[in-house]
């Protein structure tokens, strides 16, 4: 089924993804990816049947059950999302592992090393590094996905309207996106972001999607392009589907793996640029709590409290590779062809 | 080992200054470059014209390049006669200024009474513009030349007259006993006919009478400055010259200092503060300067001048635990404050140590009933702003910060509200555009209480940025300045001052001290009370 080349408009309707491995994989990946060959996915082979879950006999999988049965197999995904998942459930509840306050601090405590019930010791100002540390994933994660998910949207519709419209609408489009990465990340950030006096993580969400979704926008661009010349789109043209069903039912899923890809991983590196801002001073203000604004504040210190400058760095860095990690196993997962 | 190795190299460096001078040193010989020291430094803001520059990076030069009447002593701040034979006077309002003779500018030119009173009337005059001028507004005549709207009716000012060429006479608008006191300014130096011939040529290599010439100025990177052999006063440079070097950081100056690029640092990293007896030793010098950081507030915002304002700022005032902050954040550089003037003064100069009283002791508990007394803070947050460009601000208006939020109970009573730029902040609040406490440093410009009084509290003076105004503290003022009686005239700056405690005008934090690094080359360093190295003090080798 997946190999048929003209699948009536109801079938991909219903199963979606039934053109998607035209997008993504080539031919030969399609063969490769032959649901009732497990072995040849690329992933150590297994030993064949017992434990290769093989669901109801002649039912086709799609590009999304492929992937998650490798991801799963993945160990780097499996740590990944450990990692993550432990980090996004301390951003909803992080008194339940920091009791503390973060914006509690002793002066006479300050540059202190770790003590009972204070493992990460205090900070230049005495405030407690781990409490701070806990409390500081609250605003990369939350920084980090909205983020994304903004560039994602903006990206995605603005890209698809170009690539499926063309014409001058794209050409507009383009140098628009041109433009947008001529700026600089950060000199754009120290520029826009040193006017604004809100505290909250919306102004740096919202410059991250400023500058971010042009990336995302090429890339549902080009993916919009390459399904609009398959087969099965001509053919649903042929048949007389409107514009925005075209493009919605039979473009779209097939277009959003790599956008999927490439947003996970640039949400690691949102986070690494909320930090990077933060450190800054143009980011985060406190008394918003982030790693970002611990580092600032603690590398001067580095040679009398080096404690409180590598627990943030750490936290940062782990969260960084936990969802360039995961963005990598996806693309693994999705993108078969790059292996 | 190492001691030995020391011991040899003192041993060469004291033989070739003994044969320099045996050689008949003061000409410009190629062994002289040896004893140039290198100083960190930055940008001065303005060209550096004596009655534009009030920073201190260009009045660092001008000090090495002029001098005035009157220099101030290094150690104790006294002003005393340098240019002038005496400076007379029966009134307190008409004074008799005499020079001595056989000074020069370093072109050769004589100074004479003619140098200072056209120096001055330049840095009155509207037309030229001079940021000092207000210093001038003593003299009769100033509103002729620079009135404070509209064109100046007149060139030069009335109470300015040569009689010769060592005489000349200064009339006060108003007594002011202080006057001779605060002629060691930058502002009241002499200028060569060379300024007003070639301004521009002379701007670009400043020609003074004092111990150093400019050798060369490169913007962004450095000043050499070389001694004047010839320097008639009695303060000769003891070394040959000095390199300004740029620095916009503080701690890569302070890096380059412990690598051996840089001779001395002037501005020890507040970060740096608990390495540096370790990192240099005895090479490290920390003393009482005339600078005291304040709190001040926007008076024009009706918030912070309403009925029970004064209880919050003294509430405020008794949050902040100033020890603990001057000796974790700035590691006993500072001193708590206990009055609005600075120890440099002296007692007799003013100062008075405790005048504050209990309103500047910490106490959380007293803190928070007389905040709640007050009507609370205003919007239930105060926020501090500072300039975070120069780096310890942020430190210790965290640490304060944290003080009102522990004393008050509640984590979010106070933050701070850094704005990027000093040029930025100082726009602000000289514009009256903050709405909240904010940082207020001062550094004497002359070691006199009126100096740190009157320019800050008086009604519109020139650096009452929250506009703050009291008719009795102006009163007051008034009277302490014509008082003829020095002895008097400061007990009479320290009734006004006690206005300003009880309405808690500015919230005084510290005094701060001068800091300096330097290494094994330089001898005999020291710092001023305005915080500036004494250069021509230091010898090299």
């Amino acid at each position: 089924m997946p190999e048929q080349p003209f699948p009536p408009e109801g079938a991909i309707a219903g199963a979606g993804p039934g053109g998607a491995m035209d997008l993504t994989a080539s031919e030969a990946g399609t063969l490769e990816r032959h649901p009732r060959d497990p072995g040849a996915d690329g992933s150590p082979a297994p030993p064949p049947g017992p434990d290769a879950p093989d669901p109801a006999g002649g039912r086709p999988r799609s590009l999304w059950s492929d992937a998650w049965r490798d991801l799963r197999r993945n160990p780097v995904f499996v740590v990944s999302s450990l990692i993550i998942l432990f980090l996004v459930l301390i951003s909803l509840w992080p008194s339940a592992i920091a009791p503390g306050n973060p914006l509690a601090c002793d002066l006479a405590k300050a540059q202190q090393g770790s003590g009972p019930g204070h493992p990460f010791g205090y900070d230049g100002q005495g405030c407690d590094v781990y409490t701070r540390t806990v409390y500081g994933a609250r605003t990369s994660v939350a920084v980090g996905v909205l983020a994304t998910l903004g560039v994602a949207v903006l990206g995605s519709v603005l890209g698809a309207l170009a690539g499926f419209f063309g014409g001058p609408w794209d050409a507009v489009l383009s140098r628009v996106t041109d433009i947008f990465f001529a700026i600089p990340v950060v000199l754009g950030g120290l520029v826009l972001l040193s006017v604004v006096t809100s505290t909250s993580v919306w102004p740096v969400i919202g410059f991250i999607v400023l500058l971010g979704w042009p990336q995302i926008s090429r890339i549902a661009r080009g993916a919009v392009i390459t399904a609009q010349q398959h087969d099965y789109v001509q053919a649903a043209r042929a048949l007389g589907a409107s514009s925005p069903r075209v493009l919605l039912r039979h473009i779209a899923p097939n277009a959003v793996a790599p956008v999927i890809v490439v947003s996970t991983i640039a949400l690691g590196t949102y986070i690494a640029l909320e930090a990077t801002l933060s450190y800054l001073g143009v980011g985060l203000k406190p008394p918003s709590v982030s790693w970002g604004i611990d580092i600032s504040a603690a590398s001067p210190y580095v040679r009398n409290a080096p404690h409180a400058l590598l627990w943030p760095s750490g936290a940062l860095a782990v969260t960084v590779l936990a969802f360039i990690m995961l963005g990598d196993a996806v693309r693994d997962a999705l993108d078969p062809k790059l292996r | 080992m190492r001691g030995a190795t020391a011991t040899r190299w003192a041993a060469c460096v004291t033989a070739v200054a003994l044969a320099a001078t045996g050689c008949g040193g003061g000409s410009d010989s190629a062994g002289a470059s040896g004893a140039v020291l290198s100083s960190s430094w930055t940008d001065p803001q303005n060209p550096l014209e004596p009655a534009n520059t009030n920073e201190v990076q260009g009045g660092k030069v001008l000090s090495m390049i002029f001098r005035g009447l009157k220099q101030y002593d290094p150690r104790t701040g006294e002003a005393k006669n340098m240019l002038a034979e005496r400076i007379e006077t029966s009134d307190s309002r008409r004074y008799t200024v005499t020079l001595k003779d056989g000074w020069t500018f370093s072109d050769g030119e004589k100074v004479t009474a003619k140098s200072f009173v056209d120096a001055w009337n330049y840095g009155a005059s509207l037309r030229n513009n001079q940021k000092n001028a207000y210093f001038f507004s003593y003299i009769e005549g100033y509103d002729k030349v620079h009135p404070a709207r509209g064109e100046q009716s007149a060139e030069t000012m009335s109470g300015l007259r040569t009689v010769d060429d060592r005489t000349f006479t200064v009339t006060l608008s108003q007594k002011f006993s202080g006057f001779p006191d605060t002629l060691g300014y930058n502002a009241f130096v002499p200028l060569p006919r060379a300024f007003y011939d070639d301004r521009a040529g002379w701007l670009a290599k400043p020609v003074g009478n004092g111990p150093y010439t400019v050798e060369s100025y490169t913007k962004g990177s450095e000043m050499r400055l070389t001694k004047w052999g010839d320097y008639p006063g009695p303060d000769a440079a003891r070394n040959d010259g000095v390199t300004l070097k740029v620095y916009t950081d503080n701690n890569t100056a302070y890096t380059d200092l412990m690598a051996g690029n840089l001779d001395l640092v002037d501005d020890v990293p507040a970060q740096q503060l608990k390495n540096v007896r370790g990192d240099l030793g005895d090479r490290y010098l920390n003393t009482p300067a005339g600078i005291i950081q304040t709190l001040a507030f926007p008076y024009y915002d009706k918030n912070w001048n309403k009925a029970g304002s004064v209880k919050v700022r003294q509430g405020l005032s008794r949050a902040i635990d100033r020890r603990q902050i001057t000796e974790t954040i700035f590691q006993k550089t500072r001193t708590p404050a206990t009055d609005w003037t600075s120890p440099v003064l002296g007692a007799e100069g003013g100062y008075k140590a405790g005048l504050c009283g209990a309103w500047c002791e910490y106490d959380a508990a007293a803190a928070k009933k007389l905040i709640k007394e007050g009507g609370g803070l205003p919007g239930g947050q105060v926020k501090i702003t500072y300039n975070a460009d120069t780096g310890s601000h942020k430190l210790w208006v965290d640490a304060v910060c944290n003080s009102i939020n522990n004393a008050l109970g509640n984590d979010r009573a106070c933050v701070g509200n850094p704005i990027g730029t000093f040029a930025d902040f100082r726009s602000k609040s000289t514009t009256q555009k903050l709405s909240g406490p904010f940082r207020a440093g001062w550094q004497m410009d002359y070691p006199l209480t009126q100096n740190f009084l009157q320019p800050l509290y008086y009604t519109n003076a020139s650096s009452n940025d929250g506009k703050w105004s009291s008719p009795e503290f102006d009163r007051l003022v008034d009277r302490a300045n014509a008082e003829t009686d020095p002895a008097r005239s400061v007990r009479m700056f320290q009734q006004a001052e006690e206005v300003v405690r009880d309405q808690m005008a500015a919230i005084p934090l510290w005094y701060q001290n001068g800091s300096a690094g330097w290494s094994q080359r330089l001898s005999n360093v020291t710092l001023n009370p305005f915080s500036v190295p004494v250069y021509d003090q230091i010898k090299v080798g």
